[in-house]
């Protein structure tokens, strides 16, 4: 059947009546010389800025300093909630020609639909700022079509947060390469009546385990279909069924779930002596009002799946990937603010976690942000460890709905729903009629 | 133009209705329309271009298991719109009848009606824990061992839901079987009693017939109230535990909201509609055999 293109009368309608009245809100005076002259003018450019970020956790003192330094060029920073419904209006913002300056993505999906809508600006016109360079390898996973459409800024950082006071009653020391069998025997050697051994993110528990190995041999087979039936993907889910329901060092899912278990207050609460997270947790762990602590914590690498394995790979690079919207009057002045932002500007943010990417952002100033004062309440060697790895990295790529299929399956398993075999036989099934229609 | 006697009054009528019907038709009429239009397109958010499919949304929803699991979970999902309403029908009975605290027992049935959707599923999260909550707890100080799992099964799950739904439809269900009952006269009731007719007899051969338009109403907007209701298996479980409790309006909101994939979202829409005019026109049909008008 040959298929019709339709011109989407109706959407350009609705889009050209929102950007009319949007519209009213720029500055009517500056739209002739937009761009070219704003260095000389006197004319005050107005940016606005979407992040995901709370705005009392950095950026607003961000967008305060530049704006203190730059008076020509104001930026105003807008929250969105990343989650679905905060994509959702960012999109909309996008596509409705609101004003959207700058913006934030959190995972590449979403970026690279934003890129075919048109709405992220091509920043290889800019030639003034080597991205490969400055940001290093873990850049080219933000590609999308051999571009640069956005600035990854933060570095990810994924590795396991130890009780170390409870791994000195043990009498471990601080894993610097372990796998997963190694953390259940420390989990079994931490867990007590009111302390469970390890414990992962729901979401973040199968990618940690096998997504990396995945990303070396492919998440899709040769011949087009699903590879979500490696022997190391239903390797990874027995293991950490096992640490539920055998061993009974990590809490079932079904608890996380029915209870909104929040993990990183059980960790710094001394309910669970390990966690599987990343440089998130800081922000809570930096609060002692609100979590009160009164152990060290340490941090290990991500735990590899077996001796053996080869191919493993940590879930790292960067993230934060900022774009500048194409249909932005000011693009030049959002990429000065941009390079600014990612070469240390953002720094404000590192007391949550967020460090810079950039070769030339001052990263022992990060560092002293991070920890403020409580530098007695990490242990310093094995941080600067996990900080300054140059272990392989990958970045998670799969689309949501994918995510959600594998999700949904894992999860019958872990709930004891289904066996495993089924698990990857539906998984595959699953997968493979995605595949078919995308 | 001078405009006739006749013809003014029209034009002042329509200009009274105008503001409603504006918004009326701007935002429900239209976008309504323009989603079945979606349906036969790929449109996917945020692009501004998409081709026309024809049928083929549609070819892939007859072979869609994902769909065809959310239909057979929003079914079960409605089974408790009848039994609400049956107990709401024994409830007001009771309360039409000189009860003590007939009032304060009036408004605790009510109350859920009126409370925020969210609020409540917290709440009944807590109950149906499995190892902690109450339910679980009475039931092994009862001597059962093994508990059913309840939102953490995937056999129990929408169960709980049926049961979140019944509770929460009851106090409207009551309300206006309350108000049905005030309206039968009190010469039929002492009519039957003087036939000699006992309670159970007057209550299913005179009240029950009597109030079945009453029913019928409960029964064809609980029917629709409930088959769009998407908001609590968002707030409880969001479709798990794996992909146990999807009903169709949630399976809708994620093909739409959190995959962009607005086509097929339309098209599962417009299978949601034709499901809801077939549910009703059956009651409308069926109503003839068991619903009396006085």
């Amino acid at each position: 059947m040959k298929k019709k293109s339709v011109g989407f009368v109706v959407i350009l309608m609705l889009v050209a009546a929102l950007s009319a009245c949007s519209g009213n809100n720029n500055n009517q005076g500056t739209n002739g010389q937009a761009g070219s002259s704003a260095g000389s003018s006197d004319k005050v450019v107005n940016l606005t800025f979407w992040g995901g970020v709370p705005a009392e956790a950095g950026p607003q003192e961000i967008v305060d300093t530049w704006n203190k330094q730059n008076p020509n060029i104001q930026v105003t920073y807008v929250r969105y909630v990343n989650d679905d419904s905060g994509n959702l209006k960012l999109d909309t913002a996008l596509v409705s020609g609101q004003n959207v300056d700058i913006f934030a993505n959190y995972t590449k999906p979403l970026l690279s639909k934003r890129v075919s809508s048109g709405a992220a600006l091509d920043l290889s016109q800019f030639s003034d700022y080597n991205i490969d360079d400055k940001m290093g390898a873990g850049a080219k996973e933000w590609l999308v079509n051999d571009k640069y459409y956005a600035l990854p800024t933060k570095k990810n950082m994924h590795f396991v947060w130890l009780n170390k006071d409870a791994l000195d009653e043990a009498g471990l020391p601080v894993p610097t390469d372990w796998t997963l069998a190694d953390v259940e025997k420390y989990a079994k050697a931490l867990q007590t009546d009111s302390r469970w051994g390890y414990a992962t993110f729901p979401f973040w528990r199968d990618v940690v385990s096998f997504d990396g190995s995945l990303a070396v041999q492919g998440s899709v087979k040769e011949d087009g279909t699903s590879n979500f039936d490696a022997p190391i993907v239903g390797e990874a889910l027995q293991q950490q069924y096992d640490m539920m329901h055998t061993s009974k060092v990590s809490p079932p899912i079904s608890l996380i779930e029915t209870t909104k278990m929040n993990l990183i207050a059980e960790f710094l609460g001394n309910k669970v002596a390990m966690l599987n997270a990343g440089e998130w947790v800081f922000r809570d762990a930096n609060n002692l009002t609100d979590y009160p602590r009164d152990f060290k914590a340490a941090f290990a690498p991500l735990p590899r799946m077996t001796e053996a394995q080869d191919d493993f790979r940590y879930l790292g690079g960067l993230g934060d990937a900022i774009a500048i919207n194409a249909k932005s009057e000011y693009t030049k002045e959002a990429w000065e603010f941009l390079k600014w932002y990612a070469d240390g500007g953002m720094l404000p943010q590192a007391k949550g976690g967020r460090i810079p990417a950039s070769k030339d952002a001052d990263q022992s100033k990060a560092i002293e942000l991070l920890l403020g004062d409580l530098k007695d309440k990490y242990d310093l060697e094995s941080l600067e460890r996990v900080l300054s790895n140059e272990l392989p990295t990958f970045q998670v790529s799969l689309p949501q709905e994918v995510l959600d299929i594998r999700t949904e399956e894992f999860d019958k398993y872990y709930i004891k729903a289904q066996s495993l075999e089924e698990t990857l036989q539906n998984v595959v099934r699953r997968h493979n009629e995605y595949l078919k229609r995308n | 133009m001078k405009l006739n006697w006749m013809r003014r009054q029209q034009l002042v009528g329509y200009m009274f209705i105008a503001p409603n019907m504006i918004g009326v038709t701007a935002f429900i009429i239209l976008p309504a329309l323009f989603s079945i239009f979606l349906a036969f397109t790929n449109w996917e958010f945020p692009q501004l271009k998409a081709d026309f499919v024809g049928m083929g949304n549609f070819s892939r929803l007859v072979q869609d298991e994902v769909f065809y699991h959310s239909l057979k979970n929003t079914l079960i999902f409605l089974g408790s719109v009848p039994i609400s309403v049956g107990l709401g029908f024994l409830a007001a009975l009771v309360l039409n009848k000189s009860v003590y605290f007939k009032k304060t027992l009036r408004t605790m049935f009510f109350l859920p009606y009126i409370t925020t959707g969210v609020a409540i599923a917290f709440v009944w999260m807590l109950i149906f824990q499995p190892v902690n909550g109450p339910v679980n707890t009475l039931l092994m100080s009862l001597g059962i061992s093994n508990p059913p799992g309840w939102l953490s099964s995937t056999s129990s799950a929408i169960f709980v839901f049926d049961i979140i739904w019944i509770w929460f439809l009851l106090g409207y269900n009551i309300i206006i079987y309350l108000a049905a009952l005030q309206e039968i006269s009190s010469e039929q009731l002492e009519a039957s009693k003087m036939d000699g007719a006992r309670l159970f007899h007057t209550v299913r051969y005179v009240i029950w017939p009597l109030v079945s338009p009453t029913t019928l109403f409960l029964l064809m907007t609980g029917f629709i109230v409930s088959i769009k209701q998407m908001g609590i298996f968002q707030a409880v479980t969001n479709g798990g535990p794996g992909d146990s409790t999807t009903v169709l309006s949630l399976y809708i909101y994620k093909t739409a909201f959190r995959y962009y994939d607005m086509g097929y979202a339309s098209a599962i829409s417009v299978a949601l509609l034709v499901i809801i005019i077939l549910i009703t026109a059956i009651q409308w049909i069926a109503q003839k055999k068991w619903v009396h008008y006085s």
